[in-house]
């Protein structure tokens, strides 16, 4: 036990936290967004992270694309591919019941899902595409796959985020959020402005993808733990809050890593049950949630 | 004056429902450039949904609605800020988790060069300098008075000919109804027309060139503000008193 507190030791779990939390981080402001914007819970958000990964394995089995070669170009195609959904389907259930969007997201999951298995079955994949391990301060040790995925994930979640702040488009997603009607005579079309949303959440879990295909293996019935985990994360750091979906990625990876280290990975795997139950007893809104969201 | 291109908004046997509640029924209603027209009513008459209808937020089922000549009844709402006509939304919607300055560049979303959109700010904040004053803070944090400045401040961004404006002045302090009032007069002298939607109807009148009394969806009267005001069954019916 006494060498565990070692600061090194601690460094070392907090800064694998840091960069698993970050993916986490990405993939939970994607869906949170598209919830901020159209108050759809897409179910089928982990099988976009994933279409991601399948992506990058088969351009680096068949093509030897380097993944963060690949990363600009499935970000891209996952972008129209979201875009296009929200065309044909999600548009369809924006302002409906919120069982009836779980119900059409969690088919949509479903479907990915099996198409997966029909083509790639239910075999893992992983593509090492790097190797090796940085080294800080010569003690604590950075695997350079998880290393580069999480600064990668922080890089796009930041530039999302700066985009949403700052570019015209960006602001009008976020009048969309808050009142669609407003925005609509403001003279923002809004149901294009939805469409770019999906476009920009898939693009975030096509990114997250990529980079989880680097650093664990995956199958097509991945989704499932992943879309668990982001549902506590979004509901910790509160619904429809981009920055509280970041932090609380954050916070669940570190927790994570801290719970391995100090107990066992099992327990890591159920603690974002376990800190959605505490947090939601002490703050019923979430970290950043609002009273009456 | 009765001739057709005189008139800036004209509706004419407008029918609304929502849903199979049919909640307008032919309604006819001018606009004349240059002048303030209120329209009131007790509550539920339908006066917002004219008006929604009009900017394309509230579907019309029968008659029409024309803007300088030109038809727009069924004119997708997002086009509407281009041809020159702002909104007010009722109860001073503004994005409360956006600036001041952002909520009014998203009055100039249209504008894709963003030299005309903060000329258009500047514009806006020296109309209204406790505006800039609050530039950065969220428009949550404004006071209920502020927020219908910002929400008129928005609605000017594209320098609209036409301003519609839905219950101004509701909810607010006697102060800022007071401001509120002396904007709009300010407005018309800068030749702009608007059309307004007022529970405080005698005020409204005072201020009106013309003005439609509507009664469960229904014209009722239409005669100029002060003609209504000096009407006894309008007073009666509309402003609470003898
Ligand atoms: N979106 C809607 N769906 C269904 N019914 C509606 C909707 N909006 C308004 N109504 C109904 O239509 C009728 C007219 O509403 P409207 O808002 O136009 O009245 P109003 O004169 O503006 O009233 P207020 O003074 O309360 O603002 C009311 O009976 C209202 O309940
Ligand atoms: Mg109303």
């Amino acid at each position: 036990m006494m060498e565990l507190l070692d600061p090194i030791v601690l460094t070392q779990f907090a800064v694998g936290g840091i960069l698993a939390g970050a993916l986490y981080a990405l993939l939970a402001c994607g869906l949170n967004l598209v919830f901020g914007v159209m108050k759809v819970i897409n179910l089928a958000h982990a099988e976009l992270m994933l279409l991601g990964s399948f992506l990058t394995w088969l351009l680096f089995t068949t093509f030897e694309i380097h993944p963060l070669v690949a990363l600009p170009f499935i970000m891209v195609v996952l972008f129209f591919f979201g875009y296009g959904l929200q065309r044909v389907l999600i548009e369809r259930i924006v302002g409906t019941t919120e069982l009836s969007s779980l119900m059409v997201t969690y088919g949509l999951a479903i479907i990915m899902m099996n198409l997966g298995l029909l083509i790639f079955s239910s075999d893992f994949k992983a593509v090492p595409a790097l190797q090796g391990a940085w080294f800080l301060w010569d003690e604590i040790i950075i695997s350079i796959p998880r290393g580069v995925a999480g600064i990668v994930a922080l890089l796009v979640t930041l530039s999302v985020y700066l985009f949403l702040e700052k570019a015209r488009i960006g602001k009008a997603i976020r009048a969309v959020a808050e009142h669609a009607d407003v925005a609509l005579i403001c003279g923002i079309d809004v149901v294009k402005i939805r469409m770019i949303t999906f476009g920009l959440s898939a693009a975030m879990a096509g990114a997250a993808g990529v980079m989880l295909s680097m650093i664990y293996s995956f199958s097509p019935e991945t989704g499932p733990d992943f879309i668990l985990k982001c549902f506590a994360i979004i509901i910790i750091g509160g619904m429809g809050n981009f920055a509280g979906a970041f932090f609380g990625g954050l916070l669940l990876g570190v927790v994570e890593a801290f719970t391995a280290g100090f107990i066992s990975t099992q327990w890591a795997e159920g603690v974002a049950y376990m800190l959605l139950v505490i947090i939601l007893l002490v703050r019923p809104t979430g970290l950043r949630g609002k009273a009456h969201a | 004056m009765s001739g057709n291109n005189s008139k800036l908004l004209k509706i004419r046997a407008l029918d609304v429902s929502y849903g199979s509640v049919q909640v307008l029924f032919g309604i006819d209603l001018d606009v004349t450039p240059g002048e303030i027209v209120s329209i009131i009513g007790p509550n539920g008459a339908g006066k917002s949904t004219v008006i929604k209808a009009v900017i394309g937020i509230a579907p019309a089922q029968r008659g029409s609605i024309h803007f300088k000549g030109r038809e727009i009844t069924r004119q997708p709402a997002h086009e509407i800020p281009a041809l020159g006509i702002g909104y007010v939304p009722q109860g001073r919607i503004v994005f409360a988790e956006m600036t001041v300055t952002e909520n009014l560049e998203m009055g100039a979303f249209l504008l894709k060069d963003g030299k005309r959109v903060r000329d258009a700010v500047d514009r806006v904040f020296s109309e209204f300098p406790r505006l800039h004053e609050r530039r950065k803070q969220n428009a949550g944090r404004l006071s209920g008075g502020e927020q219908q400045m910002l929400a008129i401040g928005r609605a000017l961004m594209l320098d609209p000919e036409l301003v519609i404006l839905d219950e101004p002045s509701l909810g607010l302090s006697p102060k800022y109804v007071d401001i509120i009032f002396e904007k709009l007069m300010g407005l018309k002298e800068q030749g702009r027309t608007l059309l307004m939607v007022e529970q405080n109807a005698a005020r409204a009148l005072s201020v009106s060139d013309h003005a439609y009394a509507l009664e469960l969806g229904k014209n009722r009267f239409s005669d100029t503000g002060q003609a209504l005001l000096n009407n006894t069954d309008v007073r009666k019916m509309y402003l609470g008193g003898a």
